[in-house]
């Protein structure tokens, strides 16, 4: 048996994240427990009509949120109990609210900082209803192998610890959170565990005191003893002394007082909860609580740490009467299920890992690159060709190198707004549309007839060298097996209207002392083109292709030269037109040449 | 609780329609020379001149004048603000109106379990400490306001008669209002006064002690609070009230001169039980600190730093209970990096450190703990097979 909180206990929880999570550690006991979840519904206005996910084993459940509790009620009949769990400004409202639905008949407040006159309200209007008001600033109360409202009893490998799956013989009430795990974990350890466990909550006016608790206690048969945690302030602790002293009573009174410390402070010191507060007297000191209770016949340990102690004596005591049997303990229990992450760092699974990545690594404080970190890279000097170099190729490359390809990045980054990569931006960025999709609608336009030409210029010339195809030969095979040849001929531009950036790049990459057998290869190819038509030069792609192939970079990498430089200029347009609140344009009907049929009657359907 | 200073308790008062003498709180001689200027009564008036700080015993202190004259309250001001007394320096005084009177009565509102209690004698000042019987009470359960005719006979209880029994009925109504709609904790007039020249009452001195809590529906509250133990609040204990007041959970700070034994322990129960456990052994608190509710790992190292900086210390103890939700891992993360720095700072060379925690993650957190060791601190580390307080005892064994 066990008092408030039971097997039959249906829980509503009021309020958002932190309600949340104690319906986590709640189904982590109801999964101990091997019961179902003991929440039916969240009432949180902002999420109402939503869900909240709660892992159960290893399952999720989804808890329907609503906006106030007569809904959740309404919908879930068999709720009788409320966890409040909103800010304290609006604490006593949805405190009132629960306590106004027929269906609750517990109510426990776990918000802090609820003004005093807030509490006292919510406690008057409880017992004048007949409910029970608990908190506010409670941790919860669990009853052992029936039902946890709250975070009490901590994380599941202390509530296995602690044998709350099953019920001992000890009835616990604290005003600490803390120490109400404390002295669960006493009684779990120095006797056969606890029946319930209550906090109370430190503030100076709890809704529902020792007393309606011990008496509550009183008529449950399970708990043969009370264990009661106080500290000084208020009355609390002399009332439970009075109800104890006033007539015999079934359960032993078990009780440690905190605040003797304050006999030897500076006068008005103030410590530990809201309620610990000295009256102007001398009333609600420790030692007036401690001689009220002892006087009351209570057991009272001088520390609390000879409270294992006693309690073992008692339950030993018990033991040798026969008026409690040692507990049977179960041959297994279940165990939480390990999160992946976890299990992997007890070194319990092996997943296969569904990408593998060889370059880059930002789990450390800041990205690496192929292994080395960001910040070193900026302090060594080194520069964004490198950083292609690291990322693209996986190698360090050389200050020449990196030189070669800023200049390339420099010569291709844009081409005015008629190419078609530039225009689709700029019609993209007229037409109202974001940065991010107008470059990519520039991008979509880089293929083989627009810049995309790069790799398979690159390919083919290192095929010819790597083969040491004669030109002619090279012409032949690509003929008759490819086609054109890619990174040769211009639209606009040919022998004698030649293509600057052309020459400027392979004027420079010629002035280097290093060889350039791709370079020198295509030179070769365009005399011969060049000279069948005037406009088959080698183009910039080509020339890209072939430089960048001379100084090591994978084939497959030398679009994205061309992508990575001209992204500058589609960014550059579409900022252009941005700023020019450019409007929506269109063809006009005389730029196209209407070919289709002339207007015609539709015939009937068939 | 949160206690206020004779001013704004003054002025609440002022606000529920309970006649309090004409008053101003001034920093200097110089403001108090113009408010002169401007306010005919501060001419015309006997004055009482105050120390406006949370002391106690001001009269003994010689911070209380008395029948002053307006350059007399002057010279008071001169002489009060700037004075040390103990860690606290006055830096204000309230300067308010004598009412001359004869008789003096007593008025208080007190917060109980069921709601609250209204408290009038027809002694005041000193008399009604010592006629404590004198003091008849009306009960008020919480939500309830008192009639007119219940406070009425409260006052014919108390020995007051004629039109002063309406009066002082009216009076303690007022009071109640104040209490009630304040979301004050405890108010007291002592003493109420009949001023001579037109026969109302009034309140001589105010004690005000509101609800800390409340203040999110106040926001005409717009003074600080004062420090309830007789002393202004040290930096260090300010400067961890701000941490405080921008968390969730929360740290707390309070220093003892002359201790040393130090205190870095978790949770507001455990915390208490710590400080018996350390003066039981005969030792000497060097502080009181807390951390509960899991706060951030950056505040309880705020905390730690302030809790290592306490000067003369010989042990700290890290105790704590098996923590419900409080992260053992993190504000342990918080606590060893107060350490290192508190270390590096040479501060704590011939410092033990004594350490008994449970709660999530307490593996982890204690395992850091103990690698403090490594480099080389003094440091004791147990579980929760320890017993709570037993590290106090081992830190304090002679």
């Amino acid at each position: 048996m066990s008092i408030l909180a039971n097997k039959d206990t249906r829980v509503v929880i009021q309020g958002g994240q932190a309600g949340v999570n104690a319906a986590r550690r709640m189904a982590e006991f109801c999964y101990l427990i091997k019961r179902p979840l003991n929440v039916e519904a969240f009432v949180y206005p902002p999420d109402a009509g939503k869900t909240n996910e709660i892992p159960y084993g290893s399952g999720l459940i989804a808890i329907p949120v609503y906006k106030t509790i007569a809904e959740a009620t309404k919908n879930h009949p068999s709720i009788n109990t409320s966890l409040v769990y909103i800010g304290a400004d609006r604490a006593m409202k949805g405190g009132m609210e629960a306590l106004d639905d027929a269906h609750i008949k517990v109510v426990s407040m776990i918000t802090e900082g609820v003004p005093e006159k807030d509490a006292k309200l919510l406690g008057a209007h409880a017992r004048k209803l007949g409910k029970v008001f608990n908190g506010p600033s409670s941790i919860g109360i669990i009853s052992a192998g029936a039902c946890r409202l709250g975070v009490i009893g901590g994380a599941f490998d202390n509530l296995v610890l602690s044998k709350l799956y099953r019920e001992g013989s000890f009835g616990v009430i604290t005003k600490s959170g803390g120490l109400s795990n404390e002295i669960i974990w006493i009684c779990s350890q120095f006797a056969d565990g606890i029946t319930t466990a209550i906090g109370i909550g430190g503030d100076a006016y709890p809704g529902t005191d020792y007393v309606s608790y011990l008496e509550m206690f009183e008529n449950d048969p399970q708990t043969k003893a009370v264990v009661i945690v106080g500290e000084m302030g208020g009355d609390l602790e002399e009332r439970a002394a009075e109800w104890y002293g006033a007539k015999k009573r079934r359960v032993k009174l078990i009780a440690v007082v905190s605040g003797f410390c304050q006999e030897s402070l500076p006068k008005g010191m103030k410590f530990g909860h809201a309620g610990a507060k000295e009256g102007m007297k001398g009333e609600g000191s420790a030692r007036s609580k401690s001689d009220a209770l002892k006087k009351a016949g209570a057991l009272v340990p001088p520390t609390f740490g000879a409270l294992g102690p006693a309690i073992k004596d008692t339950y030993e005591e018990w033991l040798k009467s026969g008026q409690v049997k040692a507990p049977v303990e179960p041959a297994s229990l279940p165990k939480l299920p390990k999160t992946v992450e976890e299990a992997m760092k007890a070194d319990e699974v092996m997943v296969a890992p569904l990408i593998r990545t060889t370059i880059s690594d930002d789990r450390g404080d800041e990205p690496c690159y192929d292994g080395y970190p960001a910040s070193e890279l900026i302090n060594k000097g080194y520069e964004i060709p490198h950083v292609i170099g690291l990322l693209w190729d996986k190698r360090l490359i050389s200050k020449q190198e990196a030189e070669i390809i800023k200049r390339i990045m420099m010569l291709s980054a844009d081409h005015g707004p008629c190419v078609s990569g530039a225009y689709a931006t700029i019609l993209a960025a007229c037409a109202g549309i974001g940065l991010s999709q107008s470059v990519a609608a520039g991008m979509i336009m880089i293929g083989p007839r627009f810049g995309g030409a790069v790799t398979d210029a690159g390919r083919f010339f290192k095929y010819a060298v790597d083969n040491k195809m004669s030109v002619d030969e090279f012409l032949v095979y690509m003929k008759k097996n490819h086609g054109p040849v890619p990174g040769i001929g211009h639209r606009v531009k040919s022998l004698r209207n030649p293509d600057k950036r052309v020459k400027e790049l392979v004027g420079y990459v010629k002035s280097l002392p290093i060889k350039t057998p791709c370079l020198d290869f295509a030179l070769q190819v365009e005399q011969v083109t060049a000279a069948k038509k005037d406009n088959l030069i080698l183009n910039v792609d080509g020339t890209m292709a072939a430089v960048l192939v001379d100084i090591g970079f994978p084939v497959d990498s030398l679009n994205g030269f061309f992508i990575l430089s001209r992204t500058i200029g589609l960014i550059g347009h579409w900022v252009d037109q941005k700023r020019q609140e450019s409007r929506l344009i269109r063809l006009f009907d005389y730029l196209v040449n209407y070919a289709a049929p002339k207007r015609r009657e539709v015939p009937p359907l068939k | 609780m949160a206690k206020v200073l004779e001013g704004p308790g003054m002025g609440l008062m002022k606000k529920w329609g309970i006649n309090v003498p004409n008053y101003v709180v001034v920093t200097s001689v110089d403001e108090l020379t113009k408010l002169g200027q401007a306010n005919e009564w501060l001419k015309k008036s006997k004055l009482v001149a105050k120390a406006h700080e949370a002391l106690g015993s001001r009269f003994k202190l010689g911070l209380v004048k008395v029948d002053l004259d307006f350059k007399a309250a002057e010279a008071a001001t001169k002489e009060m603000i700037g004075r040390q007394v103990g860690s606290i320096t006055v830096t204000q005084v309230i300067v308010s109106e004598m009412i001359p009177h004869k008789e003096e009565y007593y008025c208080a509102v007190k917060s109980t379990r069921e709601g609250s209690e209204i408290l009038i004698a027809n002694c005041g000042g000193i008399e009604v400490e010592s006629n404590w019987e004198r003091v008849k009470r009306l009960c008020l359960e919480v939500g309830q306001s008192p009639s007119a005719e219940s406070l009425e006979k409260l006052s014919k209880e108390a020995g007051f008669a004629g039109p002063l029994a309406k009066k002082m009925a009216d009076f303690a109504g007022k009071m109640f209002a104040c209490f009630d709609n304040e979301d004050a904790q405890y108010l007291e007039v002592n003493p109420v006064v009949v001023r001579e020249s037109d026969g109302e009452l009034v309140a001589l001195d105010a004690v005000t002690l509101l609800d800390g809590d409340a203040k999110f529906r106040h926001p005409d509250w717009n003074f600080a609070f004062a420090a309830e133990f007789g002393r202004a609040y040290s930096k260090n204990e300010m400067e961890v009230m701000a941490v405080d007041s921008k968390i969730k959970g929360s740290v707390k700070f309070i220093e003892i001169p002359g201790g040393d034994t130090a205190m870095l322990p978790a949770g507001g129960g455990a915390s208490v039980y710590y400080s018996d456990a350390v003066v039981a052994r005969g030792g000497k608190l060097a502080n009181y600190a807390e951390y509960s509710g899991d706060p951030p790992d950056w505040a309880v190292e705020v905390l730690t730093e302030k809790v290592c900086s306490l000067p003369g210390i010989k042990n700290i103890i890290v105790g704590g209970a098996i923590a419900n939700f409080t992260d053992v891992k993190k504000t342990f993360g918080g606590i060893i990096n107060g350490f290192r720095k508190a270390k590096a700072d040479g501060k704590m060379n011939n410092v033990k450190i004594w350490v008994r925690r449970g709660g999530p993650r307490e593996k982890e957190g204690l395992d850091a703990m103990r690698a403090l060791k490594d480099e080389g601190f003094d440091i004791n580390v147990f579980d929760r097979n320890t017993p709570l307080t037993d590290i106090v005892d081992k830190a304090l064994q002679k």
